[in-house]
């Protein structure tokens, strides 16, 4: 085996230190040791690619800068020279001798020693290959608020299939049922109706399946290829065949709360989620109709006008689709606040969630955006209370970050609608960063209606009921402090994980965090991807967070997708794996359990286990938890390693 | 446990100039990239110091400590990421957790736990690699060169 050794003086960095022809006297005879000024230059990896042919060299040492430099730099040049780039290993001279040792003799001897480890290592390197696969290039998105939407049009406009699959009848996610938005007042069907227009009906619509009333049941296989079961609830409306008339509304006989209105108001059987929503087209709600429960009744369908846009047969599916990747943009919740009993919400009139109401000055809301009491009377003072369940260790220990924002944005809408009416902000802080969010605080401060008080506890409020007024007093003050009197109470909840991300976590294996939002591979650096290749977040599923930044993330997602899964290109797995040895797996399972990718799993069958190849990211911690040692960690082995070990110490 | 330390320390001294050899397992993401540092900065260091540098301290199997005191280390180190900034996400806490088990097996074996050290370098962190470093090579020096009759045991 011919093994060559180039040494990089790199000008005079390693050179002045360590004297190349000194290290040549201590290392093998047989090796075949060359010196270049710059190695990493264009003529260095020119002289090192045909001084490797002309000479037969079969493996390579390169002593020269760190790995973390040029590593890469050197394994092309040994593809390039028709060796496998594998059969190199390089000694860090620059940054861990030459620039780290005083004494010039000790330097060389330092060098001599890794240039010897790193002959006996190369002897044992295994020629890894890299491995392409075929992936699919198109993507799921789970969710259809503003985050998955983003991510599907960009997508779509790259050329991807993208499946959207949405579990409500009704695509915009939450803003979309808000009348405006902070902090630019902007009405929020105005703002998406564009984005949604595009999804449905624009250039790239055919590229994009909407799956409504849908929701992922199963998933299997890794990054590239995902096979995912999708279960679809009858909506009994084609809603490429209606028209949106809304003609068969009026005749349906039955009636539920309407859960899109947070139950302010009622809805038919047959009924469109809100005036304005998307797809347009209503939906039957099975548990509700008559026919459901076996009348035949026939009303909805008489009254429309389309052939066969109703359909009274269509059944729940399971649906199958092929995908790459997978993007989670499934929202978040509100904190429940009855968690906070002393709030007195659900037990009191007129106290209401954000939320709520959002639905009550919507103008396609409950009471067509009138604020307005149980009695129909408008209130003469509203309190807003900030912070519930947010800052709070015995609740949300973190700041949702969004309230601020549209209590100042209700403050705001509240004194257009009601100029005389009296509001009180009670918050334990307020959090209002950016560069165009600040102005709406500004308005409220303005505002000789509005009122700032700050509370250090929310335990400290109470709210009692005296005739329709309710009271609030901090418990911590003395009586003689006062309390405050307001017609009605808007909470502003803590943003809170959907109660499907525990169930989405356990389908995809992507870990949440501790407060059971997806866990992002990096706060930071990776905020919209999983801790699973190939698993997107975008939205608040990840985090609270406004809609810019849903948005944002959204697209970050369609990014990592068309980088990731480029057209015309395969999938290049690196060969920096593990490797089970399955004739002496035990089958123990101890490697499953430390890998932190999910990337081992068992065969249940043959007894042992199996490392995904897509989603092993080679760190090596299965290799050296296996109690058999039956584990290989491909170009880190026991063998490369000790051989490393022993020869750095002669 | 002083009892040895202090009879290996006058040992020392009657030999005169002890050089101990020093294994250093690094992760390739943190601690290594942190060694690198110390290189960019030219911050010396005492040249004892053998580094191997494995992809994440998850995969410094203790047979490696091991194999190192038998091949005539005086001395070994382990670095990691910091908590909670393993590239691996998890990696460093299997180390640390195999390090404590390997300081009971060192202990049995008559290999003061002080030979064997584990710590938390960062990408930034070249002066405290630095200072691990030559903290590392004084205390072995101060214990003195690891009886081959220990090592032959192991």
């Amino acid at each position: 085996m011919k093994i060559g050794v180039y040494f990089c003086n790199c000008g005079t960095n390693i050179k002045d230190k360590i004297d190349p022809e000194r290290v040549r006297e201590k290392t093998p005879a047989d090796a075949h040791f060359k010196t270049v000024d710059f190695l990493c230059s264009e003529d260095g990896k020119a002289f090192l690619e045909s001084d490797i042919k002309e000479n037969g060299v079969e493996r390579v040492v390169i002593s020269a800068c760190s790995p973390r430099e040029h590593e890469n730099t050197f394994m092309r040049v040994l593809s390039k020279a028709g060796i496998n780039p594998y059969l190199m290993q390089m000694v860090n001279a620059r940054e861990q001798i030459a620039w780290v040792t005083d004494d010039k003799e000790k330097a060389v001897s330092k060098a001599a020693r890794y240039i010897n480890a790193a002959i006996k290592r190369i002897a044992l390197h295994d020629p890894l290959e890299k491995k392409e696969i075929d992936v699919s290039q198109d993507a799921l998105i789970i969710g259809a608020g503003p985050a998955g939407l983003k991510a599907a049009l960009s997508l779509a406009e790259a050329g991807r299939k993208v499946v959207i699959v949405e579990k409500t009848p009704v695509i915009g996610g939450m803003p979309v049922r808000y009348e405006e938005l902070f902090p630019n007042m902007e009405c929020g069907p105005c703002m998406l109706e564009p984005l949604m227009g595009e999804i449905l009906h624009g250039e790239y619509s055919e590229n994009i399946e909407l799956l409504t009333l849908s929701e992922v049941v199963e998933v299997v296989g890794s990054y590239g290829n995902f096979t995912v079961k999708i279960k679809r609830r009858p909506r009994c409306v084609d809603i490429h065949k209606c028209i949106g008339c809304a003609e068969c509304i009026e005749p349906c006989p039955v009636s539920a709360k309407n859960e899109f209105n947070c139950g302010l108001n009622e809805r038919k059987a047959i009924s469109f989620p809100f005036a304005g929503a998307l797809p347009n087209a209503p939906f039957i709600d099975d548990g509700v109709c008559l026919r459901a429960k076996g009348d035949e009744c026939n009303l909805c369908k008489n009254a429309c006008p389309v052939e066969d846009a109703i359909l009274f047969d269509d059944k729940e599916s399971v649906v199958e689709r092929n995908v790459g990747a997978i993007v989670i943009a499934i929202g978040s919740d509100i904190y429940d606040c009855r968690n906070i009993p002393n709030l007195g919400l659900g037990a009191i009139d007129g106290i209401y969630t954000a939320v709520e109401f959002e639905r009550i000055i919507a103008s396609n809301g409950p009471t067509d955006g009138e604020i307005k009491m149980p009695d129909g009377e408008p209130p003469k003072s509203i309190a807003i209370i900030h912070c519930v369940g947010s800052l709070d260790e015995r609740h949300k220990g973190y700041c949702s970050g969004i309230c601020c924002g549209y209590a100042f944005k209700f403050n705001h809408i509240i004194s257009k609608k009601l100029p005389d009416a009296k509001i009180y902000h009670l918050y334990k802080e307020l959090v209002i960063p950016g560069k165009e969010e600040f102005s709406l605080y500004r308005r409220a401060q303005d505002n000789m209606n509005s009122f700032f008080i700050r509370y250090r506890n929310i335990d400290d409020l109470e709210i009692a009921d005296r005739q329709g007024k309710k009271i609030i007093r901090n418990k911590t003050l003395p009586a003689e402090a006062g309390s405050i009197e307001s017609d009605m109470v808007i909470l502003c909840p803590a943003v809170v994980p959907s109660d499907k991300s525990a169930e989405l976590s356990r389908i995809f294996e992507a870990p949440l965090d501790r407060f059971g939002f997806f866990e992002e591979l990096h706060n930071r650096m990776d905020s919209a991807q999983s801790k699973i290749r190939g698993i997107y977040l975008a939205g608040t599923c990840q985090s609270p967070m406004d809609i810019q930044k849903a948005m944002n993330q959204g697209m970050a997602a369609a990014g990592y997708i068309l980088s990731g899964l480029a057209a015309g290109r395969k999938l290049e797995i690196s060969p920096v794996t593990a490797v089970v040895d399955a004739d002496r797996c035990s089958g123990c399972g101890v490697c499953i359990s430390v890998c932190p990718y999910k990337a081992i799993s068992f065969d249940a069958e043959k007894e042992v286990s199996v490392v995904n190849e897509v989603l092993c990211q080679g760190c090596g911690t299965c290799v050296s938890a296996c109690p058999s040692g039956v584990i290989k960690g491909n170009h880190f082995t026991n063998e490369e390693i000790l051989a490393e070990i022993a020869e750095v110490l002669q | 446990m002083k009892a040895e330390v202090r009879s290996q320390k006058s040992e020392v001294r009657s030999e005169g100039s002890f050089e101990p050899k020093i294994v250093g397992f690094l992760c390739n993401w943190c601690s290594y990239a942190g060694a690198d540092k110390a290189g960019t900065a030219q911050s010396a260091y005492p040249s004892n110091i053998n580094v191997i540098r494995v992809m994440c301290s998850g995969r410094v199997d203790p047979q490696f400590v091991m194999k190192a005191f038998e091949n005539g280390a005086d001395g070994v180190i382990i670095l990691a990421c910091h908590p909670g900034d393993c590239h691996y996400k998890e990696g460093n806490y299997r180390a640390v957790q195999r390090y404590r088990m390997l300081l009971r097996l060192l202990e049995q074996m008559g290999i003061v736990k002080e030979r064997c050290r584990f710590d938390y370098v960062s990408a930034g962190e070249g002066d405290k690699f630095v200072k691990i470093i030559t903290e590392m090579v004084e205390t072995v020096r101060g214990l003195g060169p690891l009886k081959t009759k220990t090592a032959q045991t192991v």
